[in-house]
């Protein structure tokens, strides 16, 4: 399938050069920060941004900004409460645990895919986000069984599409 | 007075303050309340709750109690589960509302926090008047 394999490497190559047309951070070292977040009665909560396109070995700091509640940063991973894995099959898991208001947890993401995460106490309420490593290489999350996650979580995840062309998904 | 009546009535009379209501008035209230931000991880003053007390066996309902910064009672909160409001064999019975006259009352959506991790209902008891709902609010 010479055509069709011609044809996604054009696709790669075209995706390369907007990931260096559009920086998502201004030094290369630096952290690139997703903000917890929720409003004033906590009626509603979220990660911002929702979904991320980086490059293999960026870190990613999770910050609460959300004076009234704690959040967690957690993957899809079966050692985290038993979730259906959706990070890459090579990857290593995280959960922050409880971050109370201006607490910060950092991970630096290697293996290439999909990542999916969550926050321990508002997974039902859809506080989930997504994090694309180079390319979405075939990942776990497209196969994992959504039974495993709210209905609300489901609906919240960005598409692999929309991150892929946009580099930052927000919601807000 | 014999001794024996005696020693009834001096036994009465320890008995009866461990009988009578909780002190709720002032942080921290008697009884079995517990500070929240040691039960759980999250912050000590929430605001616009304020800083919260529970008996942990009534949870999640509550009664959750919440003083302003200077730990005055302002409100009487429940916490009532989203899936349980709406399961026709789920019933909230005889909670607990130690805290006196309610002025008005707030119902609203959360979407959950430590000790309370399903979306839910907060129902709260404003004991104070609505201009007094400041004594709460985020610095
Ligand atoms: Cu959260």
């Amino acid at each position: 399938m010479t055509v069709s394999r011609r044809h996604i490497l054009q696709i790669g190559g075209g995706l390369a050069l907007a990931g260096l047309a559009q920086p998502l951070r201004p030094l290369a070292d630096e952290p690139i920060e997703i903000w917890m977040q929720g409003n004033a009665d906590g009626s509603h909560v979220w990660f911002d941004p929702v979904g991320l396109r980086i490059k293999s070995g960026q870190t990613i700091r999770w910050i609460n900004l959300d004076p009234g509640n704690s959040h967690t940063a957690t993957a899809y991973h079966p050692q985290n409460f038993e979730h259906a894995l959706r990070i890459p099959k090579n990857a290593t898991p995280w959960n922050s645990d409880y971050l109370l208001p201006n607490e910060s947890f950092s991970v630096t993401l290697d293996a290439e895919g999909i990542y999916d995460f969550f926050c321990v106490p508002h997974e039902h309420a859809g506080m989930v986000g997504r994090i694309i490593v180079g390319r979405p290489v075939n990942s776990p999350a497209d196969e994992a069984s959504s039974l495993d996650i709210s209905e609300a979580a489901r609906f919240a995840f960005p598409s692999v599409e929309e991150i892929m062309n946009r580099g930052i998904v927000r919601r807000i | 007075m014999s001794f024996r009546i005696a020693a009834a009535i001096a036994l009465a009379a320890i008995a009866l303050p461990a009988m009578a209501a909780d002190q709720v008035e002032k942080a921290p209230p008697s009884g079995a309340y517990k500070k929240v931000s040691e039960l759980v991880k999250l912050p000590d003053f929430l605001p616009g709750l304020g800083q919260l007390f529970v008996d942990p066996k009534t949870l999640p309902a509550g009664p959750f109690l919440a003083y302003d910064r200077d730990g005055r009672l302002v409100s009487t909160v429940y916490m009532l589960p989203v899936e349980d409001l709406s399961n026709k064999d789920k019933r909230f019975d005889d909670l607990a509302a130690p805290g006196g006259k309610v002025d008005h009352v707030d119902v609203y959506f959360n979407a959950g926090h430590p000790g309370v991790e399903k979306p839910h209902a907060h129902v709260v008891l404003w004991h104070v008047p609505k201009a007094d709902e400041s004594r709460v609010a985020a610095k």
